[in-house]
């Protein structure tokens, strides 16, 4: 019963370049029906700042997995203003896969990602919410603590403020015991959120 | 006893399915993205699936679209999610769902849904 993959894995190393490799030679490779010559293009393309918006324009299009993950590395390794706010559009996006792949991506982004997370965190659409909080999952940034305490604190979608639960018990302190308490006071007819809060206060007596 | 496969990122989730299914006599298993999922399914038979949409590596729905063109026995899915949009509900039916719940899912939604897929439902 074999596994049946949909998209391509060869690994890059096994690739070849075989356009030059100035910028605008490579904005052009980008469009290349092979998804190899793309996908080198977008290795490239790390050292061609100006060409974060066409990679983001051509993340939105690209269906080849392999290529979205070298745009979304090549992206994170730009960070710069286009890029981040590229990578941000991802989360709204209607692909799942795009969406998580984006988050993964900005994960790896503390620097970058951190001044815009107040807004992120603040979006009109809950589900950017919710992936915001994906985001803290693993950004290392001092601030993840408070933020999350801010989200139980203040959040109106339930559901945002329960996936906001589940990571305050794994890097919460102390800090975090009131908020919580006060949360499972709010949701005292969620099961869930009674369950999570009691697990996370619970983790962190234990410390 | 019949076997199910919780398939979620957050281990806080896995943990709340799996005290209501254990606690309702059921044998559960578990995995944190759809990859380990699907490897799991080829390795041993499940009578039930239930799965996040939102996963790094591979989603729920990409989960079960490659779920459903294996050539093993195909067990009924419980789609549970934060997402209560009609397109997410339409997804995850084309995906190869049998059932969408969203999140947070009180204990006894999860039973009656896990007891009609299963077909322990009683008239």
């Amino acid at each position: 019963m074999a596994l049946i993959k949909t998209q391509t894995h060869q690994p890059i190393a096994h690739d070849e370049r075989k356009q030059a490799r100035d910028c605008n030679s490579l904005l052009l490779e980008l469009e290349n029906d092979n998804p190899m010559a793309r996908r080198w293009a977008a290795r490239d393309l790390a050292d061609c700042p100006a060409a974060s918006a066409a990679l983001v324009s051509r993340l939105q299009l690209e269906d080849d997995v392999s290529v979205r993950e070298v745009i979304l590395t090549t992206l994170t390794v730009m960070g710069n203003e286009v890029a981040v706010v590229g990578l941000v559009n991802c989360l709204r996006s209607e692909k799942v896969a795009l969406r998580n792949e984006a988050i993964e991506a900005m994960k790896q982004l503390p620097d970058e990602v951190a001044p815009i997370m107040r807004g992120l965190l603040a979006d009109a659409d809950p589900d950017v919410r919710i992936f915001a909080v994906n985001i803290l999952e693993s950004l290392r940034h001092p601030e993840v603590e408070s933020w999350l305490i801010s989200v139980i604190d203040h959040d109106p979608e339930l559901n945002v403020c329960a996936t906001a639960v589940d990571l305050l018990g794994e890097v919460g302190s102390s800090a975090s015991r009131e908020p919580l308490l006060r949360l499972k006071a709010r949701y005292t007819q969620v099961p869930y959120i009674q369950f999570a809060t009691d697990l996370a206060l619970k983790r962190i007596s234990d410390g | 006893m019949k076997r199910i496969l919780i398939v979620d990122d957050a281990a806080t989730v896995r943990l709340y399915h799996r005290q209501i299914l254990e606690a309702a006599g059921y044998k559960v298993y578990e995995a944190v993205n759809g990859i380990e999922a699907l490897e799991k399914s080829l390795q041993q038979p499940f009578d039930l699936y239930v799965v996040d949409i939102n996963m790094p590596k591979l989603d729920g729905y990409g989960f079960l679209r490659e779920l459903r063109s294996q050539d093993i026995y195909q067990a009924p899915a419980i789609m549970v999610s934060t997402e209560a949009q009609t397109s997410d509900h339409q997804q995850a039916f084309a995906a190869g769902a049998n059932a969408y719940l969203v999140k947070p899912v009180k204990p006894e939604q999860l039973l009656i849904q896990v007891k009609l897929m299963i077909g322990e439902a009683r008239g």
